[in-house]
């Protein structure tokens, strides 16, 4: 050994680096110097200060991935996997150190090859070396480049003798020489040496592939897929046709112009090219290719002042250049668009920049242009400017209310109204729910922004009536149509009406889950329950189905306001005349009605169940199809014979109805007329859960409480809690109470007939089982995905809510949160718990909603589930949904 | 010709229907499926199919090996799309028979029936890139939230009619004690292998549930030698349902019955009933276990078990799992899992295969299971009561492979027509 390799004698001076925790750990700085001993060729560095220290000593083994780096860097993993790098003060010291290392290896592979003739490693030693690109040389060149392809050396070694002979250059002749001769097998050989050449996912031939004289030729070869030996794709056409990039306004940068055309050529080379044999990494090289080069010339599009005043001015109601202006609007829009896949900072200062260009004007334009698919392109900006950020686009919506200009709100409002494309009408529906979405606090806006952006927010800030107001002023515009459901008992609906009803109720439901207490003055003052009621009367079954889902998502909220709404209102009888026309047939809309009734049964809604035997009794005893109808008269002859008994757990009227919630804020200062009625109904007791039996001397301590203090309905009337899903509201007031007598159980979390009791608070449609088999499962899969991802808990704690997050944020939304992972990245999770720490009081209840034991840690992990996303957006592009979002199959 | 049936003519090809034309079929879609129960029941004769994932010329070889629409009846348990490239030529297509020939084709929803898979997974992408807007994407989805999460399939019948020539001749007529009661077949109509059991014609069984089966790979000796003896005698041989279902079971549904109450029109969930419907594995296990998968649970034999008993049901059919071989039966025969996306995302080499289930004729077509439109079983309270074993359902497999390739082209993604940037 020692005869082969000669160590560097020389001591040079260098800093010795130690990767811990993703840091790299100074070790101290030292001299370096390489020696053989005991045959063993090693690195060593002593202490400057005192040199009998030795700071590194390590043995050059022929695996350790062993890096030169900056000329002045090495870097290498030891064998107990710890990364470790060597900084020289001198590139010299660098490089002699650095032949040392090389050589050492070079002769330890030698040693290994003739140990093992079949080593992979054998490549490295070996360069590869390509014959002259001949055609008569092609089977040869395709067969070594496959053979190269199988090692991770064989690759990186074939990468360089191509890149260092510009092979690919010199291939180029032989497609069109191959095509002149009609040669098949040639081209055929030649697209397989593409395609390898390809795959060997080498960032610089990629970059030299879509260059100007060369992709021509390269994707001519790939015309021949060997594959598809009948077949001839036409790829040359589709890209030397220049007329597909549309310069709006001349962009005066020949580095970005080419840039634009080189990411064109990446991603049609990704999707249409090699789409069928792309290997994950070489994907992820495209993909990341393509974003790095969007990033630059997003970025220099924004800074191109002059640019932008072109750009905009193209809007001037003078120019009467009508497809220029749609092609400025699509020009956005594909900014927007890659916009999405920006880090946040960047992109609030690209939105920033158009905005402050007039981007609205341009929305505005193009919402309103005669041309669906504008109208479309517009809302989709609007779209992403609101996933981006809701809070700005609400704050800028509210500053023009309070200069009293028409607010966007209102304009989006009105196209509602009146547009006739479904497709429109859709998006529309989405971007309203956004822009109204009474749940995002302003205030988690300025923790979000930093202290330094608070004084800026604050100015934005409007008092909370002002919002309120406002919120009712827009939902009254918003909610006018439903009033020509006025008295008409069997109401004749056009095509355009239904749609526009389900959008409403739809939006109405949405409301009303994010948010308990905003929307009901508008509920009351408007009469709006009422007019829903009607639609449960319509022919047209989707709609019926919207409208049972308003007043499902009613029940689950548990909310005495909204169970008051629905007695009043003929809604159960309705909601039994549809089970009458549709039973005993099985269809959506009975299998939508047992659900809800399931769902009174289920969870023992009181004052419902009293109503709806009670005013019903007769058709539900007609209705034995399914049990659903008699338990609930079960029920309610429990709680009519045994009211006495029942006293003693008088604890579980505290179930029905959220009073152990903390108020956060007063503003909903409760109902003003409560129905005598309904007083009477929470006064009377409840019967007992079957879980709850064991705990009957515990709930009977509770129940000695005076009743007046137990005098949940007018309690609860004030308590509303800040935000609220509807499950937690059931979960909440469900468990509260027996968290002290069966805390140790509770705790674990693991309890048997934990998992039945949050298996139904997750998923309202799934009937309760106490005590079914797989309990532990169960519950060990919630805690499990408590740990890992919040975010995962947080979208499945209702499916409800989850539907409407889906169906709502629309399109834009639902791809960045499907992309960004938000779904169950730990990543997220962090920043959520940091940014969003001022709104875990309101989220406190949700978490118990999910696990009882771990409340109070909860509170400061979850912020509300949109201030969260919309602040991990971006930040987390690329990673995919692996952290715990369902994978597919 | 119809409007609908140039719609099947033009997707048939391959090419796409207008926006316009989307949206109300997609209109029409809902109004039939809002009438569909959770379960729907379909009566045998049908074929099962598995995964498609927008592998639109395998779809045409499907029919093609399997009969066309009408004159073959189609049961689809979910995942039309994404991952291919043609989810929504594959989708309208099936959608569009759907709507033509509403009792001769069921489609069930499986997961990547789901905004949220469908954003990740290549559909949404697919909308975008062909018709420029996510409208369409919007309008599937609104169909996906409507569709059935299971079908029972009944009156299946319990033998099967051999096909074609028969290569061990012998074997059979020496064994009139057998019935034929798997057969897998190319997609040249050859039967490549076929399973015997022993006729059934006695209760006195010695109570299994299931029969013995005696796989016989074909041309190699007799069949049925270590067959269990029966005696005597003719109990009725039922034949149970057949259940379809995409993913599998849930530990929250222990009747087909408790299926019928969800409220299904919604996203997918995450968890809970529906969403283990879909979402689900078997595995040999015993009981339930967590899914790698995030979602759903795995569930083994004795779940199988039990919930076919309980049940009435001789077999569970799903998909949702690539299996190489195109099917592949578990737990004693208990469930099947049927792939139907042959070289899966044109790389995996595999096979597929759909499933045959047989009118059975024998008994005038007799129902065992009831159903909505019947009156319920009365599900847990009947399940004290001995039941006599129930008898499979007679499967024939038709395997495949991908499409030829001068049926379908180069697969590939439309590009975009313009760029900006």
């Amino acid at each position: 050994m020692a005869s082969d390799v000669q160590p560097p004698s020389d001591r040079k001076r260098v800093k010795v680096y130690e990767l811990k925790e993703n840091d790299w750990f100074d070790r101290g700085t030292g001299f370096c110097t390489g020696r053989i001993l005991d045959d063993e060729p090693r690195i060593f560095v002593e202490s400057e200060d005192k040199p009998i220290r030795i700071l590194l000593e390590t043995k050059i083994s022929k695996d350790g991935g062993y890096q030169k780096q900056q000329d002045t860097l090495i870097v290498w993993t030891e064998p107990n996997q710890t990364d470790m790098a060597l900084s020289f003060q001198e590139a010299e010291g660098c490089a002699v150190i650095w032949n040392f290392v090389n050589s050492v290896q070079q002769h330890l592979l030698t040693l290994a090859a003739a140990d093992d003739a079949l080593s992979d490693d054998l490549e490295r030693i070996q360069p590869v070396v390509l014959p002259a690109a001949e055609l008569a040389n092609l089977p040869e060149i395709d067969h070594l480049m496959r053979a190269a392809s199988i090692t991770q050396a064989g690759r990186d070694a074939l990468s360089k003798c191509v890149i260092r002979d510009e092979y690919i250059h010199k291939l180029l002749p032989l497609v069109t020489v191959a095509e002149d001769l009609e040669s098949l097998t040639d081209l055929h050989r030649l697209c397989n040496i593409m395609k390898s050449l390809i795959l060997l996912n080498d960032t610089t031939i990629i970059e030299t592939v879509v260059t100007d004289p060369i992709i021509l030729g390269v994707v001519g070869a790939l015309e021949y897929d060997p594959e598809f030996p009948t077949h001839k794709a036409n790829h040359r056409q589709y890209l030397s046709d220049k007329s597909r990039y549309k310069e709006v306004v001349p962009i005066r940068d020949a580095t970005i112009r080419r840039k634009i055309r080189y990411t064109w050529r990446l991603q049609y080379l990704k999707d249409v090219v090699l789409a069928r044999i792309l290997d994950d990494p070489t994907f992820s090289v495209l993909n990341s290719m393509i974003f790095y080069n969007q990033v630059d010339i997003v970025n220099h599009i924004q800074s191109d002042g002059l640019f932008l005043k072109e750009l905009f001015s193209v809007f001037d109601p003078r120019s009467a250049d009508a497809k220029r202006k749609e092609d400025a609007v699509q020009f956005l829009h594909q900014c927007a668009s890659i916009a999405k896949n920006l880090q946040v900072p960047e992109r609030a200062t690209l939105f920033g920049n158009l905005i402050s260009h007039g981007l609205f004007a341009v929305i505005a334009f193009a919402i309103k242009h005669p041309n669906p698919a504008i109208r479309t392109t517009g809302i989709d900006i609007l779209v992403a400017l609101l996933d981006h950020d809701p809070i700005m686009m609400r704050s800028y919506m509210l500053k023009a209310v309070n200069e009293k200009k028409t607010p966007l709100t209102d304009t989006l409002i009105d196209l509602l109204h009146t547009e006739v494309d479904l497709g429109v009408k859709n998006q529309l529906t989405d971007a309203i729910k956004v822009l109204l979405d009474p749940q995002v606090p302003l205030q988690a806006a300025m923790t979000r922004a930093g202290p330094e952006n608070a004084a800026k927010m604050r100015t934005n800030i409007l008092s909370d009536a002002f919002v309120q107001n406002h919120f009712d002023e827009s939902s009254k515009r918003l909610f006018a149509p439903l009033k020509r459901l006025e008295n008409q008992s069997s109401p004749n609906l056009t095509f355009q009406d239904v749609a526009l009803y389900s959008h409403l109720v739809d939006i109405l439901t949405f409301f009303v889950r994010q948010h308990l207490y905003r929307c009901r003055n508008v509920i009351q003052n408007e009469r709006l329950a009422a007019y829903v009621t009607q639609l449960l009367r319509v022919p047209q079954k989707h709609l019926k189905l919207t409208a049972l889902k308003f007043f499902r998502t009613l029940l689950s909220l548990q909310d005495t306001f909204y169970q008051a709404l629905m007695t009043h209102n003929d809604t159960f009888g309705l909601i039994l005349d549809i089970v009458y026309e549709t039973m005993p047939r099985d269809n959506l809309l009975n299998s939508a009605c047992l659900e809800l009734f399931e769902f009174i049964k289920r969870e023992h809604i009181k004052p419902i169940t009293l109503h709806v035997v009670g005013k019903y009794g007769d058709k539900l005893r007609d209705i034995t199809y399914v049990d659903t109808f008699q338990g609930l008269i079960l029920h309610y002859e429990q709680l009519q014979g045994y009211s006495e008994e029942a006293d003693s757990t008088l604890y579980s009227q505290e179930e029905e109805t959220p009073n152990l919630k903390v108020p956060p804020s007063g503003r909903w200062q409760g109902v003003k007329e409560m129905d005598p009625a309904e007083e009477e109904y929470f006064n009377t007791s409840d019967d007992e859960d079957e879980w709850q039996q064991d705990n009957r001397t515990g709930a009977t301590l509770i129940s000695q409480i005076p009743n007046g203090a137990a005098s949940p309905a007018v309690k609860s009337l004030v308590d509303y809690p800040d935000d609220d899903e509807e499950d937690s509201d059931a979960m909440d007031t469900k468990v509260e109470p027996v968290v002290p007598q069966r805390g140790g159980q509770k705790q674990e979390g693991v309890s048997a007939d934990d998992t039945p009791i949050s298996a139904a608070e997750d998923s309202p449609s799934t009937p309760v089982q106490p005590a079914r088999s797989p309990p532990e499962r169960l519950s060990e899969k919630r805690r499990r995905e408590e740990e890992d991802d919040d975010e995962l808990v947080k979208l499945t704690s209702g499916p409800k809510r989850r539907s409407s997050t889906s169906g709502s944020t629309g399109t834009a939304g639902l791809l960045r949160k499907k992309r960004s992972g938000s779904i169950g990245s730990v990543s997220i999770i962090d920043k959520g718990a940091a940014q969003t720490g001022t709104a875990s009081v309101n989220a406190a209840p949700k978490r118990i909603a999910i696990n009882l034991s771990s409340s109070v840690k909860a509170a400061d992990n979850q912020g509300s589930p949109d201030t969260a996303t919309v602040n991990t957006t971006g930040e987390n592009e690329k990673e995919n949904q692996n952290h715990g979002g369902p994978r597919e199959s | 010709m119809s409007d609908l049936d140039r719609a099947i003519a033009q997707l048939r090809a391959c090419r796409l229907i207008p926006e316009s034309q989307v949206r109300e079929l997609c209109y029409k879609a809902r109004e039939l499926l809002i009438e569909e129960g959770n379960v729907v029941c379909v009566d045998a004769p049908v074929t099962v199919c598995g995964d498609i994932h927008g592998q639109f010329h395998d779809l045409m070889e499907l029919f093609r090996v399997g009969g066309d629409v009408p004159d073959t009846n189609y049961l689809f348990m979910g995942d039309f799309v994404d991952r291919g490239f043609y989810s929504l030529e594959s989708f309208l297509l099936l959608l569009c028979l759907k709507v033509r020939y509403p009792d001769r084709i069921t489609l069930i929803r499986g997961n990547h029936e789901s905004r949220q898979i469908t954003t990740v997974y290549g559909f949404y992408d697919e909308c975008i890139r062909k018709y420029g807007s996510a409208n369409v994407w919007r309008y599937c989805c609104e169909v996906f939230d409507y569709l059935a999460l299971g079908a029972l399939v009944l009156g299946a019948s319990a033998e099967l009619e051999p096909t074609g020539p028969v290569y061990n001749d012998t074997a059979l007529s020496t064994n009139d004690d057998n019935e034929l009661e798997t057969e897998v077949l190319n997609s040249k109509g050859d039967v490549t292998m076929s399973t015997y059991r022993p006729r059934q014609r006695t209760s006195l069984d010695n109570g299994s549930v299931s029969p013995t089966r005696d796989q016989v790979p074909l041309r190699t000796g007799a069949p049925g030698t270590g067959a269990s003896g029966s005696g005597a005698g003719s109990y009725g041989s039922r034949t149970g349902a057949v259940l379809c279902v995409h993913g599998g079971l849930s530990p929250l549904i222990d009747t087909v019955d408790k299926i019928r109450l969800i409220d299904r029109k919604q996203e997918v969930p995450h968890e809970g009933a529906m969403c283990d419907l879909l979402w689900s594995d078997p595995d040999e296990i015993d009981g339930w276990g967590l899914s790698p998968r995030g979602a759903g649970f795995l569930f083994g034999a004795d779940i199988v078990k039990q919930f076919n008993y309980k049940n009435d049901l001789s077999l569970i059919a799903r998909a949702h799992q690539l299996v190489m071989e195109g099917y592949k039966e578990m737990f004693d025969g208990g469930i099947v899992t049927v792939w139907s996306a042959p070289n899966y995302c044109y790389r995996c080499g595999n096979v597929a295969a759909i499933l045959e289930l047989g009118e059975d004729a024998s008994n005038g077509g007799t129902v065992t299971r009831s159903n909505g439109d019947y009156g319920r079983s009365n599900g847990i309270l009947s399940s004290a009561v001995d039941k006599p074993p129930l008898r499979s359902p007679g499967r024939r497999y038709r395997v495949f492979e991908a499409a030829a390739q001068d049926t379908r082209g180069m697969p590939a993604k439309k590009p975009v027509a313009d760029y900006f940037l």
